[in-house]
């Protein structure tokens, strides 16, 4: 089976593991990528949310902060960011917008923003994310990154309005949440991956494993000749045959499928 | 290459192994099971159940009411306020029942005094879910009558005659009561006087099981 039909299995098989409160199985674990547990199908909880509620208005729950980054830190050193890339049922999503954000892509104006200095830096907001609205918000004002997240109002606003019909009234964050969940919507028709380069605080602790993960992207790069067929093809926008563990990679493997001399490869430890 | 080789070996048995650890070792596994999976986020969902006050005689899980409920009848409606760490309604409505109701608590304790309402006695109990004793939390499914685990929830037990018996009659209503504080005193104080006729009416009756 070729590479990217592997992985589009391997996200299906994910998102109904994800899913599997279906099923009535709920788990005491982590999702390892970003999926909310209050969407009524889900088996695990977000690690955002058990963050936040490990250290809510000044409390401090030690079992709820580490749980996650432990979670995540053990799939990161083994593999990297590759949960992203091959698990995550917002990646998913995001494949399927991919066409149209690779069509905006090729636009002049899309391709002068692409190139701009100002986008690397914004691939930082992700940090600020977690740190700001994860951490620091939510211990010194209760605000909370749960309280505007697209992904609950995908998975958890929109299908629990729709099997209860009339039970659920908005509260006082809807109306941002909606607002933030259009701009998400945008976002990723327009951007491909947009979530998960700028904005997916999940991804900001699983990026800098991707320094030391065992699995990870090797170039030969005495032997590239600078096609740019990898950059191109690359759904985060990394310029590949630069990169040396880059905590943007989310070993989708599509460059090594794209590169002509076949000198880019996974690799393990 | 072979110093980024220890490095990963020594991280990936530093943080497995505690990962490890923790699952066997503490409860994380069942806490965030029951505690995050099990319960419905409404900070997660943006919503709020609808303010809908219905009474009833059936318990949510079919048990019998619990006995310090039955007892606590005796003397007037009860009043269980329902609350959880982490989340934002609860806030909101900790500080508007302690007000009204004139009793001073911490969060995350468990909370009982027999107070006055109009004159009327009330058994208020306060329960933070994630720091209550198992009696009060089973107490929670008793009462769920949404069943989705959402928090806050406010239950208040009253009497009726229910064929030939006067039984405990309960509403149980979640969310925030309102968009101001004065919409949620305005909802409790007339809540809490229609329960309190109920009452007064079927008192006389009213023998626990």
């Amino acid at each position: 089976m070729k590479l990217q039909k592997k992985r589009l299995l391997s996200q299906i098989i994910f998102f109904f593991y994800a899913n599997l409160g279906v099923l009535n199985i709920k788990t005491g674990l982590c999702f390892p990528f970003f999926y909310c547990h209050a969407c009524p199908t889900a088996s695990s909880a977000c690690p955002i949310r058990a963050i936040e509620q490990s250290i809510y208005k000044g409390s401090f729950t030690w079992k709820f902060l580490l749980y996650p980054f432990l979670i995540l830190g053990t799939i990161g050193i083994l593999s990297g960011r590759a949960v992203c890339g091959w698990a995550c049922p917002i990646g998913l999503l995001q494949r399927g917008t991919a066409k149209v954000a690779r069509r905006i892509k090729n636009h002049s104006f899309a391709q002068k923003l692409g190139q701009h200095k100002i986008e690397k830096y914004l691939r930082y907001i992700k940090y600020i994310n977690l740190i700001g609205l994860a951490l620091v918000t939510s211990y010194f004002i209760g605000f909370m990154f749960t309280d505007i997240c697209p992904v609950g109002f995908l998975t958890g606003t929109i299908p629990i309005l729709v099997l209860y019909p009339g039970k659920f009234v908005p509260n006082s964050f809807f109306m941002i949440a909606l607002i933030v969940f259009i701009l998400f919507m945008i976002l990723i028709f327009i951007v491909e991956r947009g979530w998960c380069r700028y904005f997916c605080p999940v991804g900001a602790i699983l990026a800098p494993f991707n320094k030391i993960s065992f699995l990870h992207i090797h170039i030969d790069k005495e032997k590239c000749i600078h096609c740019n067929a990898c950059s191109d093809i690359c759904p985060m926008g990394i310029n590949v045959p630069e990169m040396n563990r880059d905590p943007e990679c989310i070993l989708c493997g599509k460059c090594i499928k794209v590169c002509s001399k076949h000198i880019i490869s996974y690799e393990r430890v | 290459m072979k110093k980024m080789f220890v490095i990963q070996i020594t991280a990936l048995l530093l943080i497995s192994g505690s990962l490890g650890g923790m699952l066997v070792f503490t409860d994380v596994y069942d806490e965030i099971n029951t505690r995050i999976v099990s319960v419905l986020c409404l900070s997660c969902i943006k919503l709020e159940p609808k303010l809908d006050l219905e009474y009833i005689f059936d318990t949510a899980n079919k048990e019998n009411h619990p006995d310090f409920v039955l007892e606590n009848l005796l003397e007037g409606v009860v009043f269980l306020h329902y609350s959880a760490d982490a989340c934002h309604g609860c806030d909101i409505i900790y500080s508007v029942i302690k007000d009204f109701f004139n009793v001073e608590y911490g969060k995350d304790e468990v909370f009982f005094e027999t107070t006055l309402f109009e004159d009327s006695p009330v058994a208020y109990f306060y329960n933070n879910v994630d720091h209550t004793t198992q009696e009060m939390r089973d107490s929670y499914e008793v009462y769920d009558v949404g069943g989705q685990g959402a928090r806050p929830m406010c239950t208040i037990v009253t009497l009726k005659y229910d064929r030939g018996i006067v039984k405990p009659y309960f509403a149980s209503i979640y969310g925030t009561f309102g968009d101001t504080d004065e919409e949620r005193i305005s909802f409790l104080t007339q809540t809490m006087q229609a329960s309190i006729e109920l009452y007064n009416e079927f008192r006389d009756g009213y023998i626990p099981e």
